[in-house]
């Protein structure tokens, strides 16, 4: 039975629910694949879980990644670095 | 099986017979024994509920609404004190929409300390968007408690239910309790529903931010939780027939001698006793005065009230205030009828009311009526109020 006024304060996990976070970013993570050894450090690290190893290799979803850092201070073989948007 | 036993006694059988999963309990005063009677069955393995002690109301709601929240039927007690300190908790568990069950003893709030009965800590707790009911008897104790958790675990309410009762004089009296059977309350009350669970396999979030409209949305959807919860009410009444020689649990609220009644006292809780008694010997004097006690403070039946317009007056007695205004009820009341309505506030921090101080309220009322001035609040309590002498600040130095 559906009760039309039913509703309830719960939510579920989903991307980007908080809206693209990608916006508020004024510097991107620009990963060096040649570098990479593939560690998931960052993967690991990331607050806002925007970094995904795909077959070995990192990738960061631009659309939620707020440009905080992290990944770069923790990559150990300094296999990302941060550049200014606007370059 | 029929039994004499306390408020607080009827409650643990009631708590025990809906097969109880965890109480959250904070044992220390305000308090009630129906803690106590709970670990003591637990101790001699009648239940195997888990007690969890914690260090505050304010926790023991926090359990409560936890254990709610992963699925298990669950109970709390608390008072007074205890109540204020629960009351973020409970606005916590009601805004959660998690059912669960929760006896308030009444009791005076400080300061200055008194532990004696007053039901302004119950009535404090009105906008929070629990279902509130409210005990007179220990039978009607352990038949609210019973009947709560399948009224809050209701898909057309699935909200919290607070059982209000008078500390002391309903909580510690003792009379004839009737106990269905645990087969029977087996087959009344059925396995616990609510919205959603926690589950490692299916990840929720509980209570996170939610942006102006989805909270505008939700408070709605609790108004109309309450709303729709009295005809829920009604039906669950019916129902608790089938267990109980009691049938007066078809309308929220309770009639008596209102059929042929010119005017009508009401008020709520334990001290309904005392007031039918006065009310059959004025009866005995030609005074043609009924009661409607009122068992549901949430949801508020309106068309059950709205029958008071038949009266030429009516009398509200509140055991709580609402300090500058008057009693909860009082205004609840003049709120729904378009008649005059006189309220008292009387009974606080304990005051004590036999039938003779009904019956001297009550005349008063009639000879206002009748003079068609009886509104507004009156405070009742044997003692003048003596004039305090001021001290200023360099005396008290």
């Amino acid at each position: 039975m559906q009760h039309e006024y039913q509703y309830f304060p719960i939510t579920v996990p989903g991307k980007g629910a908080g809206g693209q976070t990608g916006t508020w970013r004024f510097v991107r993570p620009v990963v060096n694949l040649n570098k990479c050894i593939g560690c998931r450090a960052c993967w690991m690290f990331c607050p806002e879980a925007t970094i995904h190893v795909i077959d070995g290799k990192v990738e960061v979803d631009y659309d939620y990644c707020k440009g905080c850092g992290i990944c770069a201070n923790v990559c150990p073989v300094k296999a990302i670095l941060m550049e200014g948007e606007d370059q | 099986m029929r039994k004499v036993m306390s408020a607080n006694e009827a409650v643990a059988n009631a708590v025990k017979l809906a097969r109880v999963g965890v109480v959250g309990i904070y044992p220390i005063t305000p308090q009630t024994t129906v803690i106590e009677k709970l670990a003591e069955m637990k101790a001699e393995g009648e239940i195997d509920a888990d007690i969890v002690r914690v260090e505050s109301e304010h926790a023991a709601m926090g359990v409560t609404l936890g254990a709610g929240a992963a699925g298990v039927r669950s109970f709390t007690a608390t008072g007074s004190q205890g109540l204020l300190y629960m009351h973020e908790m409970v606005w916590w568990a009601s805004g959660s929409r998690v059912p669960l069950v929760m006896m308030v003893g009444t009791r005076a709030v400080g300061a200055p300390w008194n532990i004696w009965n007053e039901n302004t800590d119950f009535m404090s707790e009105r906008d929070s968007g629990w279902i509130m009911a409210f005990a007179s008897n220990p039978q009607e104790a352990f038949d609210l408690v019973l009947q709560g958790f399948r009224i809050s675990e209701d898909e057309r309410v699935f909200l919290p239910m607070m059982v209000g009762m008078d500390g002391f004089i309903l909580t510690h009296m003792k009379t004839n309790v009737y106990l269905p059977s645990q087969e029977e309350v087996d087959a009344f009350l059925p396995p616990r529903r609510q919205p959603y669970v926690i589950d490692p396999e299916a990840p929720i979030g509980m209570g996170n931010i939610f942006p102006p409209v989805e909270y505008m949305k939700l408070r709605h959807s609790i108004h109309s939780a309450i709303q729709s919860a009295e005809s829920v009410i009604k039906e669950i009444g019916k129902d608790y027939e089938k267990i109980s020689p009691f049938n007066n649990y078809r309308t929220l609220n309770v009639k008596y001698r209102m059929e042929d009644a010119d005017y009508a006292l009401v008020l709520m809780g334990a001290w309904a006793g005392d007031a039918m008694e006065a009310i059959d010997e004025l009866r005995e004097k030609g005074i043609n005065i009924g009661m409607l006690r009122i068992r549901y403070l949430r949801p508020w039946a309106e068309s059950e009230i709205k029958e008071l317009e038949n009266v030429k007056g009516i009398l509200v007695m509140d055991r709580a205030t609402s300090l500058g205004r008057g009693g909860p009820l009082y205004l609840e009341v003049k709120a729904t009828v378009r008649n005059q309505v006189k309220g008292v506030v009387t009974g606080l921090g304990g005051v004590l009311l036999n039938k003779e101080d009904f019956k001297r309220i009550i005349l008063k009322f009639l000879k206002e009526a009748k003079e068609e001035r009886s509104d507004g609040v009156e405070w009742y309590y044997p003692a003048e109020v003596e004039k305090v002498e001021l001290r200023n600040p360099k005396d008290v130095e």
